[in-house]
């Protein structure tokens, strides 16, 4: 069917369609490639002021270490700049959050999907409400309480607030990928011989993968990219990624070093795209379509 | 194998009446059927029993056993639903064993139980597929069997045929008859359409609006409906009914007029006879009217006539061939005629 209507397409716009296409894919893919590469280069090359040539063919990295390519970047940023750290913090802070966002959303939005009470509506008005506002106002708040409990610059303390921050998300998700469940299934295994739990563990959940890799990887993007909590809340030791990647660009105390930057943030990315290689089709099943078909 | 019994049962959500004060003894090994039109509260009639919807007010006894705050799982029930309710993730073998595996009973006895309820309702090529593979008429037989497998007190039914098309319903119908036959186990079925309710039951429970309209054998039901809704609702097509007054035993409304029926009522009153009751008069018949139309059925031929404003049918021989405004002479005999009262609907004893 596309091959015919493609046939029946004037040359000129078909030329325009690919154009189009060639130039939208060069400008999505161009930005990070180019980084990907400049990673390997000194930054008189990749922030060359002489010509932006010099980042492509290395004229300085090959002055300065004999090679076109160099790691230094990367391993000034994880050996000498403890980016390790900042990875291991990270691995800690996006399972802990996912997982506890998973667990109390499943739970929740099972819950508010099969109660058939008033409030559960306003429950999820109320979350949307929470998932409006700007993350920045939750850690402000949250700020002075902290200091005087002296919890302040933790992990643990981080992960709370960014599960606060991701459960009405994952709430309305969940809720609405039980909602597609029909009643029947719960009902039948109840009257089959479940309590309510077992037919939330052995019936429900094995259909909800879909829903609940979907979900998953939604908090633990957040988790992962989040910058205004961790920024605010931990302590330089116990950095993320994130802040780490930004406090390798300077401040007004210290100069940065921005290669550092540009490692790092190249190794941040790179899980991320694998991530979503290996789990695309459930997300796009759990996101085109209901965990179920009626 | 138990006895239900349901004592004074209400359900309401607020001031919206689901259930209003349901009184029934089902009896160990019945084949009962719950009828009525959508939203008249026999599906949740059927849940309260299940223990799905809770009960507003009223006992609920199974077998000896007060079961109002039990949960599902522990009034030892199975329940086939309309949408079969299968679990997706799990073979056909999986489904059927599900139940014997929540209700903790020996693993040695899993295979030869399910194998034996699979082979009741045909299931054994299938068993390794997963309930998506399967067709309409599959998937129910797969309920069907989980229900049995373990053998429960009784069984619920709910609409389990109305997901089907016409011609599996017929054949799905004699085998949830067959199956009732060989496992004599108290059946609670609920349904809207009358002929399964005729087929299938022991007794039918015919209801409107959440109130029972009448309990009875599917014969009283047919040949003596407690009122007007019942007359209506059970038969196809349903029973003529037509306005008009009675004195003396003769019923008279424009276009009608039968002689010898009961003298102890007089005034206004409903009267009602079946299609099939009536035939074609040779002189005089009890309705003179002009034909108001003419359908072939195949086995026989059905005739429309309007009387008292309103249409009644008569069924005739197939071979009968009018013209629409032929005049028509129908005959009707008193015997065959029921009277109802025509403030609340209820029947007129003779």
């Amino acid at each position: 069917m596309s091959e015919a209507m493609s046939h029946k397409r004037p040359i000129l716009l078909n030329t325009l369609i690919y154009v189009f296409i060639i130039l939208w894919v060069i400008l999505a893919a161009v930005p990070f490639l180019w980084t990907v590469w400049g990673s390997f280069k000194v930054e008189a090359d990749f922030f060359s002021r002489e010509s932006w040539w010099n980042a492509i063919f290395g004229t300085s990295t090959v002055r300065q270490t004999g090679e076109a390519f160099t790691g230094s970047g990367y391993y000034g940023a994880w050996i000498t700049r403890d980016f390790w750290r900042a990875a291991f913090n990270t691995v800690i802070v996006t399972i802990c959050v996912t997982a506890i966002s998973l667990t109390l959303g499943t739970l929740g939005g099972y819950a508010l999907a099969r109660s058939g009470r008033n409030y559960s509506f306003w429950i999820l008005i109320a979350a949307l409400v929470f998932r409006a506002m700007p993350h920045i106002t939750l850690v402000s708040g949250y700020l002075l309480p902290f200091f005087q409990l002296n919890i302040w610059g933790v992990l643990p303390t981080s992960i709370i607030v960014l599960v606060a921050i991701n459960q009405p998300f994952t709430l309305w998700m969940l809720h609405s990928f039980f909602l597609s469940i029909p009643k029947d299934l719960d009902e039948s295994a109840m009257v089959d011989g479940c309590t309510r739990f077992q037919a939330f563990r052995m019936v429900i959940m094995p259909v909800m993968w879909p829903g609940l890799v979907t979900t998953g990887l939604f908090s633990f993007l957040l988790g992962y990219n989040d910058f205004a909590v961790t920024a605010m809340l931990l302590s330089a030791d116990n950095q993320t990624m994130v802040p780490k990647i930004s406090s390798f660009l300077g401040s007004i105390q210290e100069s940065g070093n921005v290669m550092f930057a540009v490692a790092a943030v190249v190794s941040a990315t790179l899980p991320l795209f694998i991530l979503v290689l290996v789990f695309q089709r459930q997300i796009v099943s759990g996101l085109t379509a209901g965990a179920v078909k009626g | 194998m138990a006895q239900i019994r349901l004592k004074n049962v209400s359900k309401r959500w607020n001031k919206l009446v689901g259930v209003d004060n349901f009184n029934l003894d089902i009896a160990d090994q019945e084949f009962l059927v719950l009828l009525g039109p959508s939203g008249c509260g026999k599906t949740t009639t059927m849940r309260m029993i299940a223990g799905l919807e809770e009960i507003t007010e009223g006992e609920i006894w199974i077998g000896d056993r007060l079961v109002n705050k039990l949960e599902p799982k522990d009034r030892d029930i199975s329940m086939v639903f309309q949408s079969y309710g299968l679990y997706p993730n799990m073979t056909v073998y999986e489904n059927i064993r599900f139940p014997l595996k929540v209700r903790k009973i020996p693993q040695d006895q899993h295979h030869d139980r399910v194998m034996k309820a699979a082979a009741m309702v045909e299931l054994e090529p299938f068993l390794e597929r997963r309930p998506a593979a399967l067709s309409g008429g599959q998937r129910q037989r797969v309920a069907l069997a989980r229900a049995i497998v373990r053998e429960p007190n009784a069984f619920l039914m709910d609409e389990p045929l109305s997901n089907l098309d016409a011609k599996l319903r017929v054949s799905t119908r004699a085998q949830i008859k067959n199956l009732h036959h060989a496992l004599k186990t108290t059946t609670i079925y609920v349904t809207h359409d009358q002929i399964e309710a005729m087929t299938l039951a022991d007794r039918v429970v015919v209801m409107n609006k959440g109130v029972v309209q009448q309990v009875g054998t599917p014969m009283e039901i047919y040949d003596r409906p407690a009122n007007t809704f019942v007359a209506s609702f059970i038969g196809s097509p349903a029973m003529n009914l037509v306005s008009g007054q009675i004195a003396n035993g003769i019923f008279t409304s424009e276009g009608i007029r039968i002689e010898g029926l009961s003298h102890a009522t007089t005034g206004p009153v409903t009267l009602g006879f079946r299609a099939e009751d009536a035939s074609l008069a040779d002189s005089k018949g009890q309705i003179e009217a002009p034909i108001y139309s003419v359908e072939l059925l195949g086995e026989a031929t059905m005739l429309s006539v309007r009387v008292a404003g309103e249409l009644v049918s008569i069924k005739v021989g197939k071979e009968y061939r009018a013209e629409i405004g032929d005049l028509a002479r129908i005959a009707i005999p008193a015997a065959a005629c029921h009277l109802f009262d025509q403030s609340n609907g209820a029947r007129i004893e003779a």
